[in-house]
């Protein structure tokens, strides 16, 4: 047994240590790439203030630090639901949050004049507003994860309903800028746009480091938990905040990014070989996802930019179809 | 914050290879013979300081067609298939040469392909809503951004003339105007015994089929504005009037159709580029309370052509094609 | 599909719930079916006194009142009873299938595939008219139900999540198709609503034929469903082909659901709902559910469709969006009341 938790040990932190890897790598080819190509060697020289180059550091910096940091916000809330509701479907885009977000910025669009401030804000309070419904009508009596995956669908619908008769009533092109927001885009991000939501998911994710020792144990059964001395709703309570304050934060900034929280987690387990949904491996593999399908989407069409969401959700979309015929197979 | 539908799949495949197709621009040098003045301009996103004589323009959205026909210095377009099915043979020959430096969607704006093109005035034409898709500040470290998007149907004229005045280019534009001008003048003697005694109304194309509704369109509409200028009259107005479109269009249900058009002496309806009649539009023909109609019966149909022009060359082609769809009036 | 933890199986009731009384019970909603019918052909946005309502469906004139009732809104109360029938029958049969109250065409993904393969069609420009729709629709809701009914036999709970999985997929892929083609988008965004306005110059024949048929198969195939309800070795000693009966019922839900949405687009939560209203009445025999979700699920979506044509004074509210605020909250009911760790 203790020899086992070494060897998955030692496992999570080599693959970690190769994930840190490809993520530096694709960094450096977000820095490259753009409308024209620019050498690692001046990306350097720009990095290091040896020359000066706007579009390097102002520019492609932004939006490849956005990438990795919202990459590793989404794989952490990924994480943190599908360990509470020890289900791998638990993902902020299936119980509804997104479509909550979507709402909220919606009315930002239609209703209001749409400016950026205006479509964050909208996002944060609608995704929160659902997150709170959902939480609500599946606590009562005793906690049950399964209940909220189940509830999380059927708010979901109904939000998801409100949400298409929306764009169903704007004109064409508002309707459009609308959808294309609910498909999440890097697109235009600089530092202005970053500071705040930096700040907020360091702390979001200080906070659940400290956590995840407690969570990692309640994993082992709640009895167990229990007797270890973890107060288990407080600590379901405070998951849940970091949760959807991590998926809220990005959403505001980029719109929502579908998959990456669905997917990130699940890849991060399966290459560590552990139990239960690891925290580090999650956030790595949400970064590489995230900042990967971003290049790609960058590239596909050059010199137009696909919105992110369409090339994560078929990233994502591939995972799951893989991870279904693997459950097929061992059915 | 009015906004146009796309006029169906025209080209939406062929603009999508051309544009995978397009490679990157070329980073021109710096324009020359610039004079350095400067003046005062006065947009949507408040007074902006813009060259007198603006040298390397980029164009988006409802801008795009307009600068194109006003032989404004381009380097730079976004796409915007909704105007390909309009634009003459030339305009089309130069909007696909011109590099892309934006899609169809705000959000999919180029900064860097933008910032590669050069230009000394970036000239943007996107409903306000859709502002918010846009990094303004990003685009004004390019260049002075100048936002003109579209409000109601009929102010075309006021917006093609701002955006060709931001862009320097109102000698060429204030020639095609009074080409339009004449030509407008002369069909309303051609046809001033017939038609402005005639209580008009008209059937527009974005009727929804899956609502069951049909558009309505009254005076200063997309589909009345053009024959206005000819003498048309359209009776009517608004039961609820709206912001933007919704002051002069209205969607009620087709079972309404008789209480609305019931009184009409001759109906108009908007027909698509090649001159077919779109679903919205055949579904309300095809309806037996359409065929009721008085005006129907007595055989007082006619299409209109282009009725999304929205700049004064492409309202020439609007006028042409009423001219032709009007011509039995005449006979009578 | 393995039996596991709580099901729906039918409750050895002895409280059967005698034959006259369940034959009155049908004959009561035919009659409250045909009441409700009436109804949805008198409102309208054009005011038509209930007298001259009658007077079009028996002494048809061919003035502007008539028109409307006759051709407008008589096919359209027919449709809502096609598919409300359709949709309620296709959740009642998955549910008795899968073993699961939680199961229905929209949530399985069923609904997915076809809009999916719809958004492919006219992208492709291959889906025009009411037939290429439908063929559409059908072989996408085919392959999804498919693809969702091998990975979800194991448990029910996996059925639903798998469901929800693919049509996440599949929902995601369109949405990058759909913002490459403005016109595919506006097309899809009325389609996506679920609506049963304006088909009355559709073409309805052929769907309207397939969810008949499907209706009969449906009720004739019962009985055996109900043998394979008590247990696999029971259906065995009853002589009935397991295998096949399942592979007909599977038939029959996609047909049914994928007919339903070929044309009226999306609308959930009506297969959920309806087979759980009639549970307690039906006793566990799975012929009177088909027959009761049937008349209840006909009488819903006339009695939602009307409610979409009177909700909001400025016009129509989409039946679908009427249908997801009435089963949203029984859904969640639902879970709350069974717990959905005993699922």
């Amino acid at each position: 047994m203790n020899t086992r938790l070494l060897h998955a040990e030692h496992r999570t932190v080599a693959v970690s240590a190769v994930l840190a890897a490809v993520i530096a790598g694709l960094g450096l080819l977000g820095l490259c790439y753009g409308a024209s190509w620019a050498t690692p060697g001046e990306v350097l020289a720009a990095l290091t203030g040896a020359e000066r180059s706007v579009v390097i550091t102002e520019w492609r910096l932004p939006r490849v630090m956005a990438g990795l940091v919202f990459g590793a916000a989404l794989g952490v809330a990924g994480a943190i639901f599908q360990n509470l509701t020890r289900n791998p479907m638990g993902s902020p885009d299936i119980i509804g949050l997104d479509a909550g977000a979507y709402t909220g910025a919606l009315i930002a669009i239609t209703v209001l004049s749409g400016t950026s401030a205006q479509l964050a804000t909208g996002s944060v309070v609608g995704g929160l507003l659902v997150a709170a419904v959902i939480y609500l009508l599946s606590s009562d009596r005793g906690f049950s994860g399964l209940r909220l995956v189940v509830i999380g669908i059927a708010v979901n619908a109904m939000v998801t309903a409100v949400n298409s008769w929306i764009v169903l009533r704007a004109d064409l092109e508002i309707a459009i800028a609308a959808v294309g927001w609910s498909a999440g885009s890097l697109n235009g991000v600089d530092w202005a746009d970053l500071r705040v939501p930096f700040a907020v998911i360091a702390v979001l994710l200080v906070g659940m480091a400290a956590l995840s020792r407690d969570m990692h144990q309640t994993l082992l059964g709640d009895a167990v938990a229990v007797t270890t001395g973890v107060a288990l709703n407080r600590l379901r309570l405070l998951m849940v905040l970091i949760g959807v304050g991590c998926t809220a934060t990005v959403t505001a900034v980029a719109g929502p990014i579908a998959f990456i929280a669905l997917a990130a987690p699940q890849i991060g387990r399966r290459l560590a070989g552990a139990a239960g949904v690891p925290l580090l491996p999650a956030a790595l593999t949400g970064a590489v996802l995230l900042q990967g399908a971003d290049l790609l989407a960058q590239m596909l069409l050059a010199p137009v930019a696909l919105p992110v969401g369409v090339v994560s959700t078929a990233i994502g979309g591939c995972y799951l179809i893989w991870l279904l015929t693997k459950e097929v197979r061992r059915a | 914050m009015f906004t146009r539908r796309s006029p169906g799949l025209v080209g939406a495949l062929a603009l999508s290879l051309a544009l995978a197709g397009c490679g990157s621009s070329t980073g021109g040098e710096d324009a020359s013979g610039e004079s350095g003045e400067t003046r005062v301009f006065t947009a949507d996103n408040g007074e902006i300081t813009i060259p007198a004589d603006p040298q390397r323009v980029v164009a988006t959205g409802y801008a795009v067609p307009v600068l194109i026909e006003a032989d404004a210095p381009l380097v730079g377009i976004s796409s915007w298939q909704r105007g390909e099915p309009l634009m003459s043979e030339e305009d089309l020959a130069t909007y696909e040469e011109l590099p892309k430096v934006a899609g169809e969607q705000a959000a999919e704006t180029n900064y860097e392909a933008i910032a590669e093109a050069d230009p000394d005035l970036i000239v943007i034409g996107v409903p306000a809503p859709v502002l918010g898709d846009i990094d303004v500040e990003r685009l004004e470290s390019i260049a002075p951004v100048v936002a003109i998007g579209p409000t109601v149907p009929s102010a075309w004229r006021e917006l093609s003339r701002k955006q060709a005045d931001a862009a320097g280019a109102l000698d060429r534009f204030d020639a095609v105007q009074g080409e339009y001008e004449n030509k407008a003048a002369d069909l309303a003697e051609k046809y001033s015994d017939v038609l402005p005694q005639l209580k008009l109304g008209h059937i527009g194309e974005y009727g929804e089929v899956a609502k069951g509704t049909f558009q309505r369109e009254f005076s200063g509409s997309w589909g009345t504005n053009i024959a206005e200028d000819i003498g048309a009259a359209y009776y009517g107005e608004v039961k609820e009037p709206g912001p933007g479109s919704r002051a002069v269009s209205e969607y009620p249900s087709v079972e309404e159709l008789p209480d609305s058009l019931g009184e009409a002496d001759a109906i108009t309806y908007s027909v698509k580029a090649d001159g077919s009649i779109p679903e919205s539009v055949q579904y309300v023909m095809d309806s037996e309370l359409w065929k009721n109609l008085p005006a129907v019966k007595d055989g007082k149909t006619f299409p209109i052509q282009h009725t999304e022009a929205a700049t004064y060359g492409q309202a020439m082609r609007t006028l042409d094609a009423i001219d032709e769809s009007f011509a039995p009036l005449l006979e009578q | 599909m393995t039996p596991l933890g709580r099901t729906s199986e039918p409750a050895q009731t002895t409280r059967r719930t005698p034959r006259i009384g369940r034959v009155g019970l049908l004959a009561g909603g035919l009659v409250l079916l045909a009441a409700v019918a009436v109804l949805s052909i008198g409102v309208g946005a054009r005011p038509i006194p209930p007298a001259d309502v009658v007077r079009a469906l028996f002494d048809f004139q061919g003035t502007d009142d008539h028109v409307v009732v006759w051709n407008m809104r008589a096919p359209r109360a027919l449709l809502a009873v096609a598919v409300g029938a359709a949709l309620a029958v296709a959740g009642a049969l998955i549910q008795t299938l899968a073993r699961n109250p939680l199961a229905e065409p929209g949530i399985l993904g069923v609904t997915a595939g076809a809009g999916f393969a719809i958004t492919l069609g006219s992208a492709l420009g291959l889906a025009a008219g009411q037939a290429g729709e439908l063929g559409w629709a059908i072989v996408g809701s085919v392959l999804a139900a498919l693809l969702v009914a091998a990975v979800g036999r194991s448990s029910p709970l996996r059925l639903v999540l798998t469901g929800v999985a693919l049509t996440a997929v599949l929902n995601g892929v369109a949405l990058g198709m759909r913002l490459r083609f403005p016109d595919v988008f506006d097309v899809y965004r009325f389609w996506s609503v679920g609506s049963l306005a304006a088909r009355e110059q559709a073409p309805l024949g052929l769907p309207l034929a397939a969810i008949a048929v499907c209706l009969v198969g449906a009720v004739l195939l019962s009985r055996a469903l109900n043998a394979l309800a008590l247990g696999e070795t029971v259906a065995h000693t009853l002589g009935a082909g397991v295998a096949r009966v399942r592979a007909l019922a599977l038939v029959l839900i996609t047909v049914l659901s994928g007919a339903a949405t070929a044309v009226a687009g999306p609308i959930l939560f009506v297969g959920l709902i309806v087979p759980h209203l009639v549970r307690r009445p039906a006793g566990g025999s799975v012929p009177w559910l088909v027959l009761y979700s049937m008349v209840l699920g006909a009488i819903l979506l006339l009695v939602a469709d009307v409610g979409s044509r009177v909700l909001l004074p400025t016009g129509e509210v989409p039946v679908a969006i009427v249908t997801a605020f009435l089963g949203g909250p029984v859904l969640i009911w639902a879970v709350r009341r069974y717990g959905a760790g005993s699922l």
